[in-house]
């Protein structure tokens, strides 16, 4: 990726959250985010896959600046800003938006649809009273909840959880942003509702060239969605790929568990094992010191345990990070 | 294959202060010995009242509760709530509540939790039903010296395999399972799957499997039964309903979900499911269907049965249309 094609750099990011221990034990530190590096092209969607607790929320919020990272460096169209003074902030803030899991949590419950939208506008000075009526509009047209005269003036709980999630949609575009973060923004919402949502949101990311991140623990939406996916385990990304690359060739230990753990609707399912790791992820207080999935892997070796293994790229834009690809081209 | 439990015209309505919610209308189906039915739908479709009405756990506000459970040839409906308690519910079947594993008590010892229902229902002591516990737990892969640890030092996997041995320790024969893996990560679901197929091998276990998850609801299924709005819309068997669902909201439904392996369009269906306090008159799910036609809107459709005990509650099969 040239340099004039990069929207976000991220370097070596940490995002490490501090906890104190007990009522007397000192601080510990949780390591969320502990070292992520990649770029993004404008344009360009990203799929972050992870579980539970693999950082990858903390990830997206880091990246948002919503949290000022222990280390690395965060570069947005140029600009270094890892560590800008918020109130410094407010052209990246409007130039990126951010769309959360649980839309009832993401709405204050006493303002009206109208109101929830114009909040960013009048927060960054944007247009007059009758400008601004008209992007609202015109905002909840394009995430289809028409007629709109009868959304506007509803309130958050009169909303179903997708038809409020395209409110939320249409208040993370609606100061034209350049970047996105989703974060499992369909995980709440039942299926037959999920791809309608998903489908919107990746009409307008291409559309209006918008670039993407969605961050998920569900990998089987991610191919519909996304040129790139990331594979996130304890604080790093483990694996990053074209999406069609990742899917029909994963290369980690742990995506290839990851993979081998989904079902497809598929009568056979129920005649047989899955054959997927024992185990859980861990803590990222006292992460292992050399590669993090070694202690669940099957063909972790002294040398796993010992040394984190550095990103290999085996094929073109395929990184991963697994000391079984040493040497790899 | 016999019957472990046959279910008929199993009604639960709720009063509400809006009006009567019709959360389970009319549901009728076998559950055969050592079989899994999973029972498939999205939030709101009434599964999750249907497994409390099976095992009889109601809330307050029960406006109707009427219909057949039969159980050994006893319809356990008549049974006194007392008679219900002492000789059906956690003997004969027992339950996996949904996001279970945050429900463990946090100030008591697991082991003593798992021994718990021993205790209750069968006035086992304490010693006895301790060292079943021990042995429940060595049978679902948690060492048994976590017997003396409180819920906090079990991983989210590890809690759940706790409420699956404390579901199983009375030896009931009908497990009903209410999204059993929805709150864990896709690699610990899949071991909890896993659990659970070799122990229904192992002990002959009948599960009643409740998910919204059509892929997951594969892995165990060997009937699947479809609900909307209330209603069970149809029951098929898996090598058949996995391959081509009957109804029209199976069928959408199964179109929107992502697959792995296999390239499809997906597709999502418009509208929103209707409310329960007023269903409409019609078939309910009608007034989203493409291929509803004038009948749909008026009249409920009666089950076709289009073979012995696979049906689909839908007119185009009743027409001929299909």
């Amino acid at each position: 990726m040239g340099e004039d094609k990069v929207l976000l750099r991220v370097e070596n990011l940490k995002m490490w959250h501090a906890m104190r221990r007990g009522l007397f034990g000192g601080v510990v530190y949780v390591r969320a985010v502990d070292g992520v590096t990649f770029s993004l092209a404008p344009g360009e969607a990203v799929s972050v896959v992870g579980e539970s607790g693999s950082g990858k929320t903390t990830l997206g919020k880091t990246i948002l600046r919503l949290h000022e990272p222990t280390d690395g460096k965060l570069i947005f169209k140029g600009r270094d800003i890892t560590h800008t003074p918020e109130k410094e902030l407010m052209w990246f803030k409007r130039e990126t938006g951010l769309v959360q899991q649980d839309p009832y949590g993401a709405m204050p419950s006493f303002m009206t649809i109208y109101r929830i939208l114009e909040e960013p506008l009048i927060i960054h000075k944007v247009g007059t009273k009758e400008e601004r009526s008209e992007m609202i509009f015109k905002a909840l047209e394009e995430v289809r909840l028409t007629p709109v005269e009868d959304f506007a003036f509803k309130y958050p709980h009169m909303l179903s959880g997708g038809q409020l999630q395209r409110v939320a949609i249409a208040r993370a575009l609606i100061l034209k942003p350049s970047l996105v973060v989703a974060d499992e923004p369909v995980s709440m919402l039942d299926a037959s509702v999920r791809v309608e949502i998903l489908t919107l949101m990746r009409e307008l990311q291409e559309k209006r060239g918008i670039s993407f991140i969605y961050i998920t623990h569900d990998l089987s939406t991610t191919r519909y969605f996304s040129e790139w996916i990331f594979i996130m385990y304890a604080g790093h990304i483990v694996e990053r790929a074209r999406t069609k690359a990742l899917l029909q060739n994963p290369l980690h230990p742990y995506t290839r568990a990851l993979l081998a753990a989904i079902p497809d609707p598929d009568p056979e399912n129920r005649k047989r094992f899955r054959e997927v790791p024992p185990g859980e992820p861990p803590s990222l207080v006292n992460p292992p010191p050399g590669c993090r999935f070694a202690p669940r892997c099957p063909y972790a070796t002294e040398r796993c345990r010992r040394e984190e293994p550095p990103e290999f790229e085996v094929e073109p834009d395929h990184f991963v990070k697994c000391w079984l690809y040493v040497g790899a081209r | 294959m016999s019957t472990a439990l046959s279910v008929r015209n199993l009604r639960l309505y709720f009063s509400t202060r809006k009006g009567v919610v019709k959360a389970v209308d009319n549901a009728s189906f076998d559950l055969r010995k050592g079989e899994t039915l999973a029972i498939v739908g999205e939030s709101g479709c009434g599964k999750s009242s249907l497994a409390r009405a099976l095992i009889r756990l109601l809330p307050r506000n029960v406006h109707t509760y009427s219909g057949e459970v039969l159980l050994d040839g006893v319809d356990v409906m008549k049974l006194s709530e007392e008679m219900f308690r002492r000789s059906v519910r956690w003997r004969k079947i027992s339950m996996v509540f949904q996001g279970a594993q945050n429900s463990l008590n946090p100030v008591l010892k697991v082991g003593f939790q798992v021994a718990e229902p021993l205790m209750i229902h069968f006035g086992v002591s304490k010693e006895e039903a301790l060292a079943e516990a021990k042995r429940y737990l060595r049978l679902v892969g948690i060492h048994e010296s976590f017997a003396d640890r409180y819920p906090f030092e079990l991983s989210g996997g590890m809690k759940q395999r706790a409420v699956i041995a404390m579901a199983l320790i009375t030896h009931p024969e009908i497990v009903i399972l209410d999204e059993p893996t929805s709150a864990l990560d896709v690699i610990t679901q899949a071991n909890i799957i896993n659990l659970l197929k070799r122990l229904q091998s192992e002990m002959g276990l009948s599960y009643i499997f409740i998910t919204h998850d059509i892929a997951l609801t594969s892995e165990l299924a060997d009937r699947v039964a479809v609900m909307y709005a209330g209603e069970i819309v149809e029951i098929s068997d898996a090598e058949e309903f996995y391959r081509r669902p009957r109804h029209p909201y199976a069928e959408k439904l199964m179109a929107s979900v992502p697959t792995l392996r296999t390239d499809k369009k997906l597709e999502f269906i418009p509208g929103t499911p209707p409310s329960l306090i007023n269903p409409p008159p019609g078939c309910r799910f009608a007034p989203r269907c493409p291929y509803a036609f004038e009948r749909c809107l008026r009249e409920s459709p009666p089950p076709y049965e289009y073979k012995t005990g696979s049906f689909v509650r839908c007119w185009l099969y009743h027409e001929g249309k299909r």
